[in-house]
């Protein structure tokens, strides 16, 4: 993905699966950047799903939604 | 961003050269158009300072030789990033009401209704490659940075400002920002509709605490519950809401911390921070955007019912604002025994409750 929006995803994340849990919608920021950025998501992922191991934490990540796309479904028991 | 990095460990790399540059762009045009340079002209225009004593100030002191850059990107954007923070601090510093000068910045006259846009401070363009774009905010800030050292020293020969009151200013400025975030824990935790409010609407709230609520993107606020622990970091930048809890530990921007945190989060807590969590407690690392800012809302302390506002915002540390300590030990604290208290009101007498004047914040 290439998106035109906001670089602010961070790498070790790209391409991960993670559970949208908040929608902040976009936010008017004027300070830090200029324009509008596309909506905002805190994304809920497992830090095993991230960097492996055997971890139950969790990181919550937020994220712009042109940065998102469907996991489609999954084997592993949902994030909730 | 104000916040002394120079402490920094070992760095790992820096992603996003031109986000760091485009946000130092960004904040040096607005501390020089926004609160620097419009100071300056009122002072001029009151005749507290004019610019032939700026002018006298400046033959007397020359700006800094300059040093020598250094070659790498990364280092060069780091040391921009230092300067900046030391410059924000400075403009603070001298941000002090007076006697028919109040230090009034356009944002606040825009809320007056008397601000105008013709009378706005042009801003520079931002163009050209990145290495042209960090060598003119080398140049800039080294402009800037002699501009409000000549104002500093001409307000001091003045008699406009003392050293004691810059001082003064110097412990208000340290100790405000984490005082605000205490007393924000502290009415959510003896009050649940102020609770319910500062989850949902975020910074909007902290209003009916005479604290203002700032402007730098949305406040996120994560509640820590018996299962459930969470912690701050932002792995590109420094995101945090500092405008209304001022600057966050030192090692919060220590790239050793962003890294490790992510990835291991219990293990760092418990070597790094002491703070070791039971198995069935999950720990949630937030990582932040500039848009949304989070602080986290630790657990009240057991053994404090009937405690006052006050005395239960006196637990609040700013390491449990991050989620690296839990909220102080209130034993240790009505023994006495300890005094460290991490967020001490600026000024016991007169910071708590609504008598603080809201002051232009950073």
């Amino acid at each position: 993905m290439n998106p035109t929006g906001n670089p602010r995803t961070p790498h070790y994340i790209r391409g991960k699966r993670g559970v949208v849990t908040v929608l902040h919608g976009s936010i008017v920021n004027p300070i830090d950047h200029r324009g509008v950025y596309p909506p905002l998501c805190s994304v809920l992922f497992r830090v095993r799903d991230v960097f492996g191991g055997s971890s139950e934490d969790t990181l919550s990540i937020d994220l712009h939604e042109d940065w998102l796309m469907p996991a489609g479904p999954s084997d592993e028991p949902t994030l909730d | 961003m104000a916040q002394a990095h120079s402490k920094q460990a070992a760095h790992s790399h820096m992603h996003d050269f031109e986000g760091h540059v485009e946000a130092v762009e960004a904040d040096l045009e607005y501390w020089r158009a926004k609160r620097l340079e419009p100071r300056l002209i009122q002072l001029h225009r009151r005749g507290v300072l004019t610019f032939y004593d700026l002018v006298r100030t400046a033959t007397a002191h020359p700006a800094a030789p300059t040093t020598a850059v250094a070659h790498d990107t990364e280092a060069r954007i780091r040391a921009l990033e230092d300067g900046l923070d030391d410059y924000i601090r400075g403009i603070n510093l001298i941000s002090l009401d007076g006697p028919g000068f109040p230090s009034v910045i356009e944002d606040t006259r825009k809320e007056r209704g008397d601000y105008d846009d013709f009378f706005r401070i042009a801003k520079s363009s931002h163009d050209g490659s990145l290495q042209e774009r960090i060598a003119r905010l080398e140049h800039q800030l080294r402009e800037y940075r002699h501009l409000l050292d000549v104002l500093t020293r001409a307000l001091l020969d003045k008699g406009v400002l003392t050293a004691e009151m810059i001082e003064q200013q110097r412990a208000f400025l340290a100790g405000r920002g984490a005082w605000h975030g205490a007393r924000i824990v502290a009415r959510a935790w003896v009050d649940p509709a102020f609770k319910q409010a500062l989850l949902t609407k975020g910074r909007e709230a902290v209003r009916e605490l005479n604290i203002p609520s700032g402007r730098l993107g949305k406040l996120g606020v994560a509640e820590n519950t018996p299962a459930l622990h969470n912690i701050v970091v932002c792995t590109l930048c420094s995101c945090y809401p500092h405008d209304l809890l001022g600057d966050p530990p030192w090692w919060y921007r220590d790239d050793s911390y962003k890294a490790r945190i992510v990835r291991d989060a219990r293990g760092m807590l418990a070597e790094r921070f002491n703070l070791r969590l039971p198995d069935h407690v999950e720990v949630r690392v937030h990582d932040s955007t500039s848009d949304v800012r989070w602080m986290v809302l630790p657990c009240r302390p057991a053994g404090t019912d009937g405690w006052s506002e006050e005395q239960l915002a006196r637990l609040v540390t700013i390491e449990s604002l991050v989620g690296t300590a839990p909220a102080g030990d209130p034993a240790a604290h009505r023994a006495g025994a300890e005094r460290r208290e991490a967020c001490p009101p600026p000024n016991p007498r007169t910071a708590f409750g609504s008598a603080t004047p809201c002051r232009s914040s950073a």
